[in-house]
């Protein structure tokens, strides 16, 4: 769906992406992360053929950006950063326009489809200066929807919205995906990445790292397991720390932190051990590192990396 | 080339403009009171007491050109002076469209709407005309309609040799010929000036510079220094056409995708 050999974009003397390589297929939801500044938003304009890149190459939809741009634009949807809807007209003048340049064959019937699926039908009439900032959040996405792209480009699709309108958005954003269409999400919202994508890719100006979320977990955290006690006895430690596959043992007031490789399999046979030293066992669960402290842990390897 | 996309983007700064009650008042505006100009000037003429030869000076009646010479002074001056206002006439397709062509990029960059707009399969060719030809047709439609109004007061209220004088192939060819190619060059402007401004109002000053050859060229007819003939109306279309090609051929330099995007926004 989309695939970047070495995509790379200079602006004079500042380099907003380097050497960007990366592949992103069909049905998946692809969150870019990334500080501002490092290329985000420049990485979207690259991938829609909205400007060209310095150097590399990239295809999208199987068109090549620079050769075929009116395909590549012709086969993605794009929500840019601000809604940028003409505030005077309202709702239909507003799709209507778009679904034409966009060579919609039923231009009526994809506009009221879509303003209807976001609840906006009723409001058509009205111009859109006079929405709220979810109402013309979801009318951008309609926009962005109204010709069926099999890819959708989100660049901050929740940015500036209440908890309830960031919400609607985000349910939406997840119905689309259940139908099937790549998403390529631009967002500082680590929280809506963790909960909607399937890979992240981490940038600042050049990509950092690629992966699942649960992968960037482990790679770079391990796995751990807490086990909450009534009280940690000697015991108790002797018995985990002999296991052979434990591989680290923290004790926090009466809870102990264990990391596993493979704790499916030994968590049975470390809450056997725990039990048979006497241990009262309240809780286990597995201590999961938020995509924040990932996409810190990242940037901040990336700047050591980089002042070195 | 896509006409249906021409038109789509057409209509919508159309339905977007008759939205905007300041680009309605001051299209409205000037052609509204230089019809008025014209015909209330006319009319208290008329009124005055009348001017025969004896009660000009020498001066007076140099202005006089030779192709006025057999007329009613009172007549020749009421041309002199008309001829005056028509040049008027010409700046409407100047002032009017840098309005709408202003507001419309200005606008644009103010919304941040022209990156979801570039993000279509629309070619940056087919907007330009598009905005271009939005400004500039209704422009040009004002000033021939407000041309008529003119025409239609001047047959009620005009002694037949002004009114011929006003209607005569000068003025036709300029209205049909000129007016189109003046709004243009007022239009490509208003792109340039609106990429490097962000306050439409500056625009609109800046493009006003377009306006001084026309007044200085008013002024010397108004002096008889010259009388207007079709062959100087033929020149000073060509000249146009020249200039509105340069300024076209650096207006499409400018209106390019990565540079709207990267340099306007």
């Amino acid at each position: 769906m989309i695939k970047a050999e070495g995509l790379t974009k200079r602006f004079d003397d500042n380099l907003a992406v380097d050497g960007l390589t990366l592949n992103v297929e069909r049905g998946e939801v692809f969150a870019f992360l990334g500080p501002n500044g490092a290329g985000k938003t420049t990485t979207v304009r690259l991938l829609a053929a909205l400007i060209a890149p310095t150097d590399g190459r990239a295809w999208v939809n199987g068109y090549q950006i620079g050769e075929d741009n009116i395909n590549v634009r012709r086969s993605v949807g794009i929500l840019t950063e601000a809604p940028g809807l003409y505030e005077r007209l309202d709702a239909v003048q507003n799709l209507t326009l778009f679904a034409k340049l966009c060579e919609v064959d039923d231009v009526a019937g994809q506009v009221e489809k879509y303003l209807r699926l976001l609840g906006l039908w009723e409001r058509r009439a009205e111009p859109v200066g006079g929405f709220s900032k979810g109402m013309k959040q979801k009318l951008a996405i309609a926009r962005a929807l109204l010709h069926e792209p099999p890819l959708l480009f989100l660049d901050e699709p929740t940015a500036a919205l209440d908890p309830e309108a960031a919400r609607t958005v985000r349910d939406f954003i997840g119905e689309i995906k259940e139908a099937g269409r790549t998403i390529f999400l631009c967002t500082h919202n680590l929280d809506e990445a963790d909960r909607l994508a399937d890979r992240i890719g981490v940038i600042k100006q050049k990509l950092i790292q690629v992966d699942s979320p649960a992968n960037l977990r482990h790679s770079l955290y391990g796995r751990r397991v807490v086990i909450h006690l009534a009280s940690v006895t000697e015991p108790v430690r002797t018995a985990v720390s002999s296991l052979p596959f434990v591989e680290e043992m923290q004790q926090m007031d009466n809870a102990l932190v264990i990391s596993l490789d493979n704790p499916e399999e030994q968590n049975p046979i470390l809450v056997e051990r725990i039990v048979a030293a006497g241990g009262a066992i309240q809780f286990v669960n597995e201590l999961r590192h938020s995509l924040e402290d990932i996409y810190f842990a990242l940037i901040e390897e990336e700047d050591r990396e980089t002042q070195a | 080339m896509n006409g249906a996309k021409i038109g789509a983007i057409v209509e919508k700064e159309i339905a977007d403009a008759r939205k905007n009650r300041m680009i309605i008042l001051s299209m409205a505006l000037i052609p509204t009171l230089l019809v008025a100009m014209v015909l209330g000037t006319t009319f208290v003429m008329l009124n005055v007491e009348s001017v025969d030869e004896a009660s000009l000076d020498e001066d007076e009646l140099s202005m006089i050109p030779a192709e006025l010479s057999g007329l009613n002074p009172s007549h020749a001056l009421l041309i002199l002076l008309n001829d005056q206002f028509m040049f008027y006439f010409l700046l409407i397709p100047m002032m009017l469209p840098v309005y709408i062509a202003a507001y419309s990029i200005i606008g644009e960059k103010e919304t941040k709407s022209l990156e979801p707009l570039l993000a279509t399969p629309v070619s940056t060719s087919e907007l330009l005309v598009a905005k271009s030809l939005a400004a500039t047709i209704p422009a040009v439609v004002l000033t021939w309609l407000s041309f008529i109004v003119l025409i239609i007061g001047g047959y009620l209220i005009m002694p037949e040799p002004v009114f011929l004088a006003m209607i005569r192939p000068v003025w036709i060819v300029s209205m049909v010929l000129l007016s189109p190619l003046l709004a243009l060059l007022s239009v490509f402007s208003g792109v340039i000036i609106s990429s490097r401004m962000n306050d439409p109002r500056a625009a609109q000053q800046v493009t006003g510079i377009f306006v001084v050859p026309i007044i200085a060229l008013s002024l010397v007819v108004l002096a008889g220094k010259i009388f207007l003939s079709v062959w100087m109306v033929f020149l000073a279309a060509t000249i146009a056409l020249a200039v509105d090609c340069v300024v076209l051929y650096f207006a499409v330099k400018l209106f390019q995708r990565e540079t709207i995007l990267t340099r306007w926004t």
